[in-house]
């Protein structure tokens, strides 16, 4: 694929991931149990192409969330957590290596990677992304249970829709996305 | 150079990272100070524009439970509107006081006989009878507080953003400066009070809304006039509220309406809160803990006014030259001075 045609479809995905996020799963509206939302915007960065630049991850990042900041007038709290993602993204797909290196062609797709390589993949990224926004967002210690049980329930709920997003929208066959 | 280059593009990553983080940091921390420069957030022209568009969207699927609420506001003011004949009607006979056990007390019969009372007897009985001649000792505070803001029309407001379940959360109004949004300048709704101004743009105004954990309200309770302050402890539900600096020894009752105080110049005075759901009082605490239930459905907020403010820059600026106090002094203060006036 050429550098035109790809720069094209990562902005298009960052357009649709932010833009739904947004419009659709506004974190007032579409809530689990009454304590956790999902951060659907997160698919942009953890299916981005895994040899993507460690620099151009964080900027995307950084843009990510401070759009969805600017939405919902958090100052910087996403950016510094999706920042955080996009910083352990390469360790964690370093940790999760097959034997034999990634193919040229492999993309972070559980029909490709297989079921146990993904879910340690999201659910390691989720967990670490969501205990940094959580805490971050209270900005104290003080209601320890209460913002772990809104971490679990978020990281269920994200992990939910980032398998689904994933089942529905991406191809099985090899080679072809 | 080129070992410097090397280090350079062999750390890009952390560094960059540590970078961003920073940056990012410094946006979040400052979020809500009221210098921040009015673009980075939700009340920007394009921003506004986009949530605006999502709320003509939604709105089409809520048009039934719209007209409702505002069906509902206008059957209340137009019962204003058109009194009832008896409204205005005096009782016609002479008002009569009651003593401390509810029996009427026929003074303009028997005049007290002061000759039994010490002289501070004397004084007290003076202010009982002044108290209980005067039907109504306290001034309406509706009127009070809206006496001066009579001709400033409320500004309506239609919210397009609304979040519920942060620590701090804001709403997005489709009002600004253009209609004369001005920072600071109180919200309210039919239900009761809903937050305070932030930043304005053109046509779009950002708001704290009560769900945020830096805002309080100057409160009272409307049955006996106790004054304390409104607050959204973080992370609490967005139904539920605290009544704080309520002095442990006041009579508290479930039930109690909470209306504001006035004191602070945001809001007029008698613009309903909340009612108290429950309270405790405990031993090695000063005051009690008080539970309200927010009278305003912030999960459901949709038409808002904004509240016009008389130049009051003036109190303000008196008041803070005065010397800041904290929050409990001044409540205390303030209720000593309450206390004071006959």
């Amino acid at each position: 694929m050429s550098i035109v045609a790809s720069i094209g479809t990562q902005l298009l995905r960052f357009a649709l991931y932010v833009g739904l996020y947004v419009l659709l799963f506004d974190n007032s509206s579409v809530v689990l149990f009454g304590l956790g939302w999902n951060f659907f915007y997160l698919g942009f960065l953890l299916f981005l192409p895994i040899n993507t630049p460690i620099s151009l991850q964080l900027l995307l990042g950084f843009a990510l969330g401070f759009t969805v900041d600017i939405a919902h007038d958090t100052g910087g709290l996403h950016a510094t957590a999706a920042v955080l993602l996009a910083y352990l993204r390469p360790w964690v797909l370093r940790l999760l290596t097959p034997r034999d290196g990634y193919d040229a062609q492999d993309t972070v797709n559980v029909h490709q990677m297989g079921w146990q390589w993904f879910l340690v993949y999201l659910s390691l990224l989720v967990t670490v992304h969501h205990l940094a926004f959580f805490f971050l967002e209270l900005g104290s210690l003080q209601h320890p249970l209460v913002t772990l049980g809104r971490v679990g329930v978020s990281i269920l709920y994200t992990s939910v829709v980032m398998l689904i997003v994933q089942l529905l929208f991406f191809p099985v066959r090899r080679g072809r996305g | 150079m080129r070992n410097l280059i090397a280090f350079l593009l062999r750390y890009q990553g952390v560094m960059l990272f540590v970078l961003l983080e920073v940056v990012s940091l410094y946006f979040f921390l400052t979020n809500s100070s009221y210098q921040r420069a009015a673009f980075f957030n939700s009340a920007n022209a394009y921003m506004g524009v986009l949530l605006a568009r999502r709320t003509q969207v939604t709105d089409y699927f809520r048009l039934a439970e719209l007209n409702q609420q505002l069906q509902a506001d206008n059957a209340q003011l137009r019962r204003q509107l058109y009194p009832p004949d008896f409204t205005h009607r005096e009782a016609d006979s002479l008002p009569v006081g009651r003593d401390t056990l509810g029996r009427v007390v026929y003074r303009h019969l028997h005049p007290a006989t002061p000759q039994v009372l010490t002289p501070q007897g004397q004084g007290l009985l003076a202010q009982n009878a002044k108290f209980k001649t005067q039907p109504s000792l306290r001034p309406d505070t509706l009127l009070l507080g809206s006496s001066k803001q009579a001709t400033l029309p409320l500004v309506p407001a239609r919210v397009i953003n609304n979040s519920l379940r942060e620590v701090d959360n804001y709403l997005t109004l489709n009002v600004g400066s253009a209609d004369g949004v001005q920072p600071d300048r109180g919200v309210i709704s039919a239900a009761g009070v809903v937050g305070k101004v932030q930043a304005v743009s053109a046509h779009y105004s950002r708001v704290a809304s009560m769900l945020h954990s830096k805002l309080q309200v100057a409160a009272q309770i409307k049955r006996d006039g106790t004054i304390g302050s409104v607050g959204w402890p973080e992370g609490s539900d967005f139904s539920h509220a605290m009544l704080d600096y309520i002095p442990r020894q006041n009579k508290l009752v479930v039930g109690d309406s909470v209306v504001t105080s006035g004191y602070n110049s945001v809001f007029p005075a008698g613009v309903f809160i909340g009612t108290v759901e429950s309270f405790t009082t405990e031993p090695n605490k000063n005051f009690s803990t008080v539970k309200l239930r927010l009278g305003v459905d912030f999960s459901r907020l949709t038409y808002v006014y904004v509240v016009p403010t008389p130049p009051r820059a003036e109190r303000d600026s008196l008041e803070e030259h005065t010397g800041e106090l904290s929050a409990p002094v001044k409540a205390a203060q303030a209720q000593a001075a309450k206390a004071k006036k006959p």
